[in-house]
């Protein structure tokens, strides 16, 4: 009886083991992370964000996909920052609102300063900075 | 607490009296191991049911993508090798188990009267399981996948007055393509599962209704219970089933040929094991006689063992009993016939391209494409313009990846930058023909063989100076002899004499003098590497 039971579970459980991981292991994945060329530093002017588009080209299952990243590169004296434009409310794309000199978001009025604070509105946290170093003249960011 | 939830699930259910009925049936005594071979076939169907799920998840039907979304199975996802694997080998133990398991009923005449419908639901699952198969490998959209339904389409068009329809609806259209695969998949993971499940419950409903036939000379006592007794006999063969089943699939992968091309005339298409008694009846059914090989042999076999139950209908079960003997005669002739023409056609292998051979002009493209001076790398790389060359597809025709590969801008817009006003040409035609076949060869996951600077060296000249006129494995020109086996024919020295001055050696010879063309390096690099080509 017990026998019958465990050799039934043991099939059970080889078949389960095979398709979960298979089913899983996607989901599971990490991004990978890569340093982008993001264009010249001294085209970027103090106190003014420049959007910048990054393609990223990936494996996407079977197929290949380009991903674009929109980021505002904003420079302060050397240092340059990038911002991920993507709100932390609920995901939308902010954009930048040069009349008013700030960054807002199109779907539920999230407004983010130039360092990405939150000025006013819903999003939780500041936009997500990511990590950038400067080759030369050129910007490079990790995304 | 799980007895109490338990007890009021049984009370608005009634599940338990369902669960008693289903193990508890009565066996006649003395029923013993041959009477397993059914709860294998059950798992096996498990098996391809669980698989198939997954793998539909991930597999993409079209031919565009098809290919490199099985590609990606087996080797991008993790234990997608070993999915495929249970799949695909499982479909094989499939075949195997329900042949056992029809030779299993007749030798004990189980589908003797009052069980000719269970064996009819039965004989009609076992043509739906090889329908299964059928469709199923189409589906890869790899060599193997194109030339083996071509086969099988054109087989159906011999079919009488309508076989040109027959074959339309099979393909969708006239030609193979897009629509084929969209129905072929549907037929394999909707409309024949279905049909499939249908049938086999009918034939378990049936089982039980009549109760299991039993020995042939019945045991003697009381009936004995399914649960434990038979139950554990069936979990011992079950368990030595699926057991051989994960070891194959551990040891051997599944196969996937190159993506298909319907331009290559070098593959020669060979269907799976269990198709080949029907491949190799056909070799002795040439021109009008074919429709005997296609349609009426197998069709007279389908119809004896649809007929068996009401022609062998006398009670005697024993199968050398005088009045069984004709129809046992008949079983073995079919098994014999089955089983004959598949050993003829697993040794009648003509020789084909090799899978695994990668030739000359693929070394020479692995170098051109990956080597230090690579022109593909100024764009495929990450975050560059174009994705890796390890993450992109071959989705597009032959001729589109030759030209983009020696213009590259001409074809892929974008990549020019304001500073280029010429284009920068990547590789001239050669080369970029031999990168085609590496693409080819690695794409189909072919691990290449071990560089050396001598073979190395070999392959740039063959692409350089030789692939015009001369072929190796499937690749090169016509014009001259076909290099493949030529080790079997010439020594190193003997190749050298011809490749420094033909004419030395035939007499007359429309091949040019390589002596002074080529380096003394580069001619011992090829004459070494020819020789070697048995």
């Amino acid at each position: 009886m017990r026998i019958i039971q465990g050799v039934h579970a043991t099939m059970g459980a080889t078949i389960a083991f095979i398709l979960g991981n298979a089913v899983l292991a996607p989901s599971l994945a990490k991004r990978e992370s890569n340093w982008l060329s993001a264009g010249d530093s001294g085209a970027l002017k103090d106190g003014e964000p420049l959007t910048v588009t990054l393609r990223v080209a990936r494996q996407d299952g079977a197929t290949e996909a380009v991903d674009r990243r929109v980021v505002f590169l904003v420079r302060s004296g050397d240092q340059v920052k990038a911002l991920d434009s993507t709100c932390t409310h609920l995901g939308c794309r902010t954009r930048y609102n040069a009349d008013a000199k700030h960054i807002e978001c199109p779907c539920h009025g999230g407004v983010y300063d130039l360092e990405g604070r939150v000025v006013s509105g819903p999003p939780p946290s500041p936009l997500i900075e990511l990590p950038t170093r400067i080759d030369g003249t050129r910007v490079l960011v990790q995304v | 607490m799980l007895t109490r939830v338990l007890d009021w699930l049984d009370s608005r259910t009634g599940y338990r009296a369902g669960l008693s009925h289903l193990l508890d049936e009565p066996l006649p005594p003395g029923t013993g191991w041959a009477f397993t071979t059914g709860s294998v076939i059950s798992l096996l169907l498990g098996i391809q049911f669980l698989s198939g799920v997954v793998l539909a998840m991930y597999y993409v039907p079209s031919p565009a993508l098809a290919y490199d979304s099985v590609q990606y199975i087996m080797r991008g996802l993790p234990m997608g090798w070993m999915v495929r694997g249970l799949h695909v080998w499982g479909s094989s133990f499939i075949v195997v188990a329900t042949a056992v398991h029809m030779g299993r009923v007749f030798a004990f005449g189980s589908y003797k009267a009052p069980r000719e419908v269970t064996w009819l639901t039965g004989l009609v699952s076992f043509l739906f399981i090889l329908a299964f198969s059928l469709s199923g490998y189409l589906l890869p959209w790899d060599q193997k996948a194109y030339w083996a339904t071509t086969v099988t389409i054109n087989v159906a068009k011999g079919t009488p007055l309508i076989g040109d329809f027959v074959a339309n609806v099979m393909r969708g259209g006239p030609e193979l393509g897009a629509l084929t695969l969209g129905r072929w998949y549907v037929a394999h993971v909707f409309a024949l599962p279905a049909v499939l499940i249908t049938f086999v419950v009918a034939h378990l409903v049936l089982m039980r209704r009549h109760g299991i036939s039993g020995p042939i000379k019945p045991g003697v006592g009381a009936p004995t219970a399914f649960f434990p007794w038979h139950v554990m006999k069936d979990t011992v063969v079950m368990a030595v089933v699926f057991a051989s089943l994960i070891t194959l699939t551990l040891l051997v992968r599944a196969p996937l040929d190159e993506v298909a091309n319907p331009a290559d005339a070098d593959y020669i298409p060979r269907p799976e094991w269990y198709f080949l008694s029907l491949f190799q009846l056909l070799k002795y059914f040439p021109g009008p006689l074919e429709p005997v090989a296609t349609q009426l042999i197998p069709g007279a076999a389908v119809g004896f063992l649809a007929l068996l139950p009401f022609l062998d209908a006398h009670p005697e079960r024993r199968p050398w009993a005088r009045v069984r003997v004709p129809y046992t005669i008949g079983m073995l002739v079919l098994a014999a016939g089955v089983t004959g023409l598949t050993v003829l056609g697993l040794k009648d292998h003509p020789e084909g391209k090799k899978a695994d051979d990668w030739g000359l002009l693929p070394i020479a493209g692995l170098e051109l494409a990956t080597g230090e001076a690579s022109a593909c790398t100024r764009c495929h790389v990450t975050g560059g313009p174009a994705a890796p060359l390890s993450a992109t597809g071959l989705r597009r025709d032959e001729e589109w990846l030759l030209n983009h590969m020696i213009d590259p801008v001409a074809i892929a817009p974008g990549v020019r930058t304001a500073e280029d006003r010429a284009p920068r040409s990547a590789m001239g035609r050669f080369g970029a023909q031999a990168v085609v076949a590496y693409l080819r060869r690695s794409h189909a996951g072919i691990p290449p063989p071990e560089l050396s600077p001598s073979l190395k060296l070999a392959a740039y000249t063959y692409a350089s100076a030789c692939v015009n006129c001369h072929r190796i494995s499937g690749e090169g020109g016509t014009v001259g002899p076909d290099l493949t086996t030529i080790g079997q024919r010439r020594d190193q020295a003997g190749i050298r004499a011809v490749i420094e001055n033909p004419a030395a050696v035939y007499g007359q010879s429309r091949m040019p003098p390589f002596k002074d063309r080529l380096t003394g390096a580069q001619i011992e690099a090829l004459a070494e590497y020819l020789a070697g080509r048995k």
